[in-house]
């Protein structure tokens, strides 16, 4: 863009301007968005329907009907955590649809018009998202405990079950918020929903070790940042035999395996919240 | 981000508006705004006229940077809006043309949200509380936007604009879409703000008695360029006092070049199909329109009326504002 110089020509000397700090500005901008989210509930229940239901019926049903599996770890509490993988994506999916309804309500451009960077109206949705998604977990891991999962809740566990899951919700969330400012419509970013937030999970490890798949399909489980998140969660709550971290890395140190699968859902996490802030941002201005 | 913030070049101290060579082109090649200057004083209400696609809100989009000019600059309260949007938009606060409300949320959270995310200062409540009072919708602030009537929606997002205590206010078509007395009490509204604060208004509309009304200068757009810019009553005054109308069948050029022949009509009169306009300067209306009658050029209608800016448009534009718009 060609830009000038203004010819200097009178008058008014400018005046300082207050602005708000970007950590208020982030808590407006989370509270907000929590406030419309709670008054919509289907937003927080719907997408915690699916994984329930898989985690309390099918995995119960699935052990029953074929026993202990891989390694002798319960494959009750196995797939229920793996509906910790169905309940990520399709919970940043529905919340990404927000954006749409902010953009088509109009509501945007007030807040594009804020003296605020506009990174920060993404980590604003971040918040909310994370919070919401904690929150449906906790629900989703109780019930499924309640149910007979057997979990081993240690606190090292539970920072790398917390440490996978936040990573893995924001990468998810960035795509989501991605794809949600190149989409014009609602119904054009639903028809996405199950390419991006179901598909990978039938190749992730869920219902069963990735081992088992055919070498190509082995492959692609491997760069899936879903597959990695969800050995470190099965490492945290189940331990190394149930994780799956041996079929991504082969043999060595599962601590040492966890770490580098936790870099990837870390790598997926920027990747996800860069591509969301730039797509917004360069959405934002025509 | 800083909570204090980078003070303008200082060897650019500006008006509160300014605007200089600004150039707008869309992917696609479609030309919004065409090289347009103008200056607004601080205190100053400036009006931008011209029906939709004349390049209005562009020019808004560029001020509140949601915008990038092509080429060209442009400050509000002397910041750039390419190289210190932040400091441009604290300055400044926007009611766009669409409505712009989180629906589901009270008039009240809306009124706040703006606060916090403009760092409003403390007293900012009581500044909503008499923003809402003066605006005529205190009493319902605490109910969902989605109950609120049109007008009264429109209410709060100027309630919600002022509560930053912008020195620059931009009101893109404030009052489109609005029943004709909802219309008009809320330009009572935003006189009576003018009035009250002093601040910088920039204000687009099609409606030219609002213009008329509100504004001290105002720039008639036609096709992305500033046709002409004056203050209203000058504008109105190119006009003489008084215009004639009268229409004719077919082409009223050829009446035209009749009635300028006979000296009734001068330069500044002008045809737009059949339908004539011809300004009256010296307060010789019946003589003309006799005179006019007896040419037997075969006028369907002839009436004289107070100009209008619409006239000022016709003229310089050869169309009419509320057709375009």
């Amino acid at each position: 863009m060609a830009t000038m110089t203004l010819t200097p020509t009178a008058v008014t000397a400018p005046v300082r301007t207050p602005r708000p700090r970007v950590l208020a500005a982030v808590a407006t901008l989370a509270a907000r968005r929590l406030a419309l989210s709670v008054r919509t509930p289907r937003e927080l229940v719907v997408p915690l329907l699916t994984p329930v239901l898989f985690a309390l019926v099918i995995a119960p049903a699935l052990r029953d009907a074929f026993g202990a599996t891989h390694n002798g770890v319960d494959y009750m509490s196995f797939v229920a955590l793996a509906t910790v993988g169905l309940l990520i994506p399709l919970n940043t999916q529905f919340a990404g649809l927000g954006v749409i309804v902010d953009r088509l309500g109009g509501a945007q451009r007030e807040l594009l018009a804020a003296p605020i960077p506009r990174a920060l109206l993404v980590l604003g949705n971040v918040v909310v998202v994370t919070g919401i998604t904690a929150l449906q977990l906790t629900v989703l891991i109780v019930l499924a405990a309640l149910r007979g999962a057997q979990f081993h809740f240690t606190a090292s566990g539970m920072a790398w079950f917390v440490g996978a899951a936040l990573l893995f919700t924001i990468g998810m969330y960035g795509i989501a918020e991605a794809l949600a400012s190149r989409m014009a419509r609602q119904e054009e970013y639903i028809s996405a929903t199950p390419a991006v937030a179901i598909v990978p999970w039938f190749f992730a490890g869920t219902l069963f070790p990735i081992s088992v798949l055919p070498a190509f399909l082995d492959a692609f489980a491997k760069v899936l940042p879903l597959t990695h998140a969800l050995a470190v969660v099965r490492y945290g709550l189940l331990g190394a035999p149930a994780s799956g971290l041996h079929d991504i890395w082969g043999s060595g140190d599962p601590a040492r395996m966890a770490v580098y699968s936790l870099g990837v859902v870390a790598l997926f996490a920027v990747v996800g919240l860069g591509l969301a802030v730039r797509t917004f941002t360069r959405k934002a201005v025509h | 981000m800083r909570s204090t913030h980078e003070d303008p070049d200082p060897s650019v101290s500006t008006a509160a508006i300014q605007v200089q060579s600004l150039r707008k082109t869309y992917p696609g090649g479609v030309e919004a705004v065409k090289d347009i200057s103008f200056d607004v004083a601080p205190g100053e209400v400036f009006g931008l006229l011209g029906p939709n696609g004349a390049g209005k809100s562009t020019t808004i989009g560029v001020l509140t940077t949601t915008v990038r000019p092509t080429t060209g600059a442009a400050r509000v309260a002397g910041y750039d809006v390419v190289a210190q949007p932040l400091e441009a938009r604290a300055a400044s606060s926007v009611v766009f043309q669409d409505q712009v409300l989180d629906l589901t949320l009270s008039g009240q959270r809306n009124i706040d949200i703006h606060a916090l995310l403009w760092g409003a200062p403390r007293g900012a409540a009581d500044r909503a509380h008499e923003m809402a009072s003066l605006l005529g919708i205190d009493g319902i602030l605490a109910r969902p936007v989605a109950t609120y009537s049109g007008g009264q929606r429109r209410r709060l997002e100027i309630a919600r604009a002022l509560v930053s205590r912008p020195r620059v206010l931009f009101l893109d078509e404030p009052t489109v879409g609005l029943d004709p007395r909802i219309r008009a009490e809320l330009i009572d509204a935003i006189a009576g703000l003018r009035a009250a604060d002093g601040m910088t208004i920039l204000l687009t509309t099609h409606y030219l008695d609002e213009a008329e009304r509100l504004c001290d200068r105002v720039a008639i757009m036609h096709e992305g360029r500033i046709v002409t810019m004056e203050a209203p009553v000058t504008l109105l005054g190119s006009l003489g006092h008084e215009v004639i109308e009268l229409r004719v069948p077919g082409d009223g050029q050829r009446a035209l070049s009749v009635l300028r022949a006979q000296r009734i009509a001068d330069e500044q009169a002008f045809a737009v199909g059949g339908t004539l306009t011809i300004p009256m300067r010296n307060g010789d209306a019946p003589r003309a329109v006799a005179a006019i009658r007896e040419l037997g050029i075969g006028a369907t209608a002839i009436s004289t009326r107070p100009p209008s800016l619409d006239d000022v448009y016709l003229r310089l534009t050869g169309d009419r504002i509320a057709l375009a718009a």
